[in-house]
């Protein structure tokens, strides 16, 4: 067997000379121009612990006093003799950051921070969330729409909550949206489930929203305006219980879906008694 | 900003000092070991050993070749604070409290403590500087060229007005006096804080023209050091231990939190541990900075404004370096002030 005879010795394995010492420090310098130092040393409890450091060196020029520059070669004394240059381990470190911004009301600030930091596990779990209007769907809250006045969201679930969150609508009872959910929309509102045969029922697919109609707006007028499209089965105007006035929106059906389809095209935009109609379709009412 | 946190002392701060270019620290505590630190990184440069007690107070040179220490084994010792040596020790009957340089380095003062029947004493010590090479430094005159008594209650702090032409001295109960650095003779004495409220610290403006005062009393005030009138008063919600004046802006820092021993009796948010800015002109509390475990015993500003370091009875020593949104602060008057 020549072949053992030309390998050394395992015992003879430089690494097993002495096992207390430590490897030489490694420094790589990268590409970015950044250094990379590898030491060992030996922790509290006598364990080899490997330190990778990454150090980008930046040149701060500075002009100080002759003295100052002078003391800067100052050897070490006591007990730091002989120690290398620069911060040690076990005398210095750096602390968190502090946000220190004098004020004059730094009282109720720091307050206000408190009561941010309580408010803080509520506050990451809405993170994800996204507010969204039920009247123009924009990223906002219900209450604070523009169009909160002339556009009401009859067809959607008056919960009378004015903020509501984004959520989705699958779930069924509970499942973590706040709201209750009919069983006839539970499942996306595909589920079957026995339907109540409403007048208007078959009409839904036809029916168009009016929004921004003017406060003195006629049934009649809005007939013969979406008429010229199709036959019209049914015009609503809302109107407010007390002053008898158009509240702002209509809803029209017409017997065709393609007619409500070219009226929607047609008319949504159309300047009406100086307000300018938006008109589309109806979603279905809950 | 970041601190650096400073763990060089195995026990609680007495006093932290920097030196007039700002690039030294140096740090006593009642371990027995000096500290001098690069303020910059918090490297330490070295430790200076020959105390055989808790040391009290530190002070260094203007020139930063001598660092003069007080300590509790009843000696002031002079150190080439270059090297790490014990140029000069002085025995005293008591121990040592405060020791301070006058503005030019000449001289040294020493306050002493009152006890075993000695009675409270401020030294004066002529320092020498050798060969202005940091040689013969050991060449110092033996005995004090002054003594002060004090009869009526003891100082505890002291201090030297504008061109070392007052010494200026915080009492026992709560008294600020002025004495002739030539003479000895008390030219003023003024109750400015509570009666019986030790005055635990004494710190002077860059010019030296006024000073602070930190008191038991919970309050610090800025007197003058011409004829000790009271400028202004910061109220504080905690014995104070120590008051420094910054440059370049104008506020104040005091430091304090109650006594050690009621520590552990009180969670650390109720401690009062933090370092509190004050506006030194409006009197208004601005800020505070968190951080010590336990009552800050002393605080020092960098000469340039832009630092500034504390250290507390937990051990640490804490080096702050200003970023920009200290600076950037103005009261509206001031902003207006700026316009025209």
């Amino acid at each position: 067997m020549s072949r053992l005879g030309n390998n050394a010795d395992w015992a003879d394995d430089e690494e097993f000379d002495d096992p207390s010492a430590l490897p030489a420090q490694q420094v790589i310098t990268n590409k970015d121009g950044t250094k990379t130092v590898i030491s060992y040393r030996f922790n509290d409890e006598n364990k080899k612990v490997k330190v990778t450091r990454r150090i980008k060196t930046t040149v701060v020029r500075e002009h100080v006093n002759p003295q100052v520059a002078e003391r800067r070669s100052w050897a070490k004394f006591g007990l730091e003799k002989g120690n290398p240059a620069g911060p040690s381990f076990d005398t210095t470190s750096v602390g968190e950051n502090i946000v220190f911004r004098p004020s004059t009301n730094w009282k109720v600030q720091a307050k206000e921070a408190e009561k941010e930091g309580e408010k803080g596990s509520v506050k990451d779990q809405l993170k994800d969330k996204k507010v969204k209007c039920r009247i123009c769907s924009g990223e906002h809250f219900t209450a604070r729409c523009p169009f909160k006045d002339t556009m009401a969201p009859v067809e959607e679930s008056t919960s009378g909550a004015g903020a509501e969150m984004d959520e989705d609508k699958a779930g069924g009872l509970g499942a973590g949206s706040s709201s209750y959910v009919p069983p006839h929309l539970r499942k996306g509102g595909a589920a079957g489930g026995e339907k109540m045969g409403g007048r208007f029922e078959k009409d839904d697919l036809a029916t168009l929203r009016v929004t921004n109609v003017s406060e003195l707006a006629e049934e009649q007028e809005l007939r013969d305006l979406f008429e010229r499209f199709g036959r019209v089965t049914r015009v609503f105007l809302a109107r407010d219980r007390e002053t008898q006035r158009a509240k702002g929106f209509a809803f029209i059906s017409y017997a065709d879906r393609g007619d409500a389809a070219n009226a929607c095209a047609k008319l949504d935009g159309f300047g009406y008694r100086h307000l300018i109609l938006r008109v589309e379709f109806a979603k279905r009412s809950t | 900003m970041r601190p650096i946190l400073l763990s060089g002392h195995e026990r609680s701060l007495n006093q932290i000092r920097f030196n007039k270019d700002g690039d030294l620290l140096f740090s006593v505590s009642k371990d027995k070991n000096v500290c001098a630190w690069w303020t910059a990184n918090g490297e330490r440069l070295g430790t200076y050993a020959g105390h055989q007690g808790a040391i009290w107070t530190v002070d260094v040179s203007p020139n930063t070749v001598i660092l003069a220490t007080g300590s509790a084994d009843n000696t002031v010792r002079l150190w080439n604070i270059k090297t790490g040596e014990c140029v000069k020790v002085w025995d005293f009957p008591t121990a040592v409290k405060r020791v301070a340089f006058s503005p030019d380095g000449s001289k040294l003062l020493a306050v002493t403590e009152k006890r075993m029947g000695f009675l409270g004493t401020i030294a004066v010590l002529d320092i020498a500087y050798g060969d202005g090479q940091g040689n013969n430094l050991d060449s110092q005159a033996d005995e004090p060229s002054l003594r002060i008594t004090c009869t009526e209650s003891k100082a505890t702090v002291a201090g030297w007005s504008f061109l070392g032409k007052y010494i200026i001295a915080g009492h026992e109960d709560g008294s600020v006096s002025q004495y002739d650095p030539k003479t000895g003779d008390q030219l003023e004495n003024v109750q400015a804080h509570e009666f019986d409220h030790q005055i635990n610290d004494i710190q002077f403006s860059a010019d030296r023209t006024h000073f602070i005062t930190a008191s038991k009393d919970k309050s610090a005030k800025l007197m003058s050091a011409r004829e000790l009138a009271i400028l202004k008063t910061y109220t504080a919600d905690t014995p104070l231990n120590s008051a420094s004046i910054t440059a370049k802006k104008d506020y104040v820092i005091l430091g304090g939190g109650q006594a050690a021993m009621d520590v552990t009796t009180t969670s650390a948010r109720q401690g009062k541990f933090e370092a509190r800015f004050y506006h030194k002109i409006f009197e208004d509390e601005i800020g505070r900075v968190r951080g010590h475990f336990g009552p800050l015993n002393t605080i020092d500003v960098h000469p340039a404004g832009t630092a500034y370091a504390s250290g507390g009875e937990d051990g640490y020593v804490r080096i702050h370096h200003f970023d920009k949104g200290y600076f950037d602060f103005m009261y509206e008057v001031e902003r207006e002030q700026l316009r025209k």
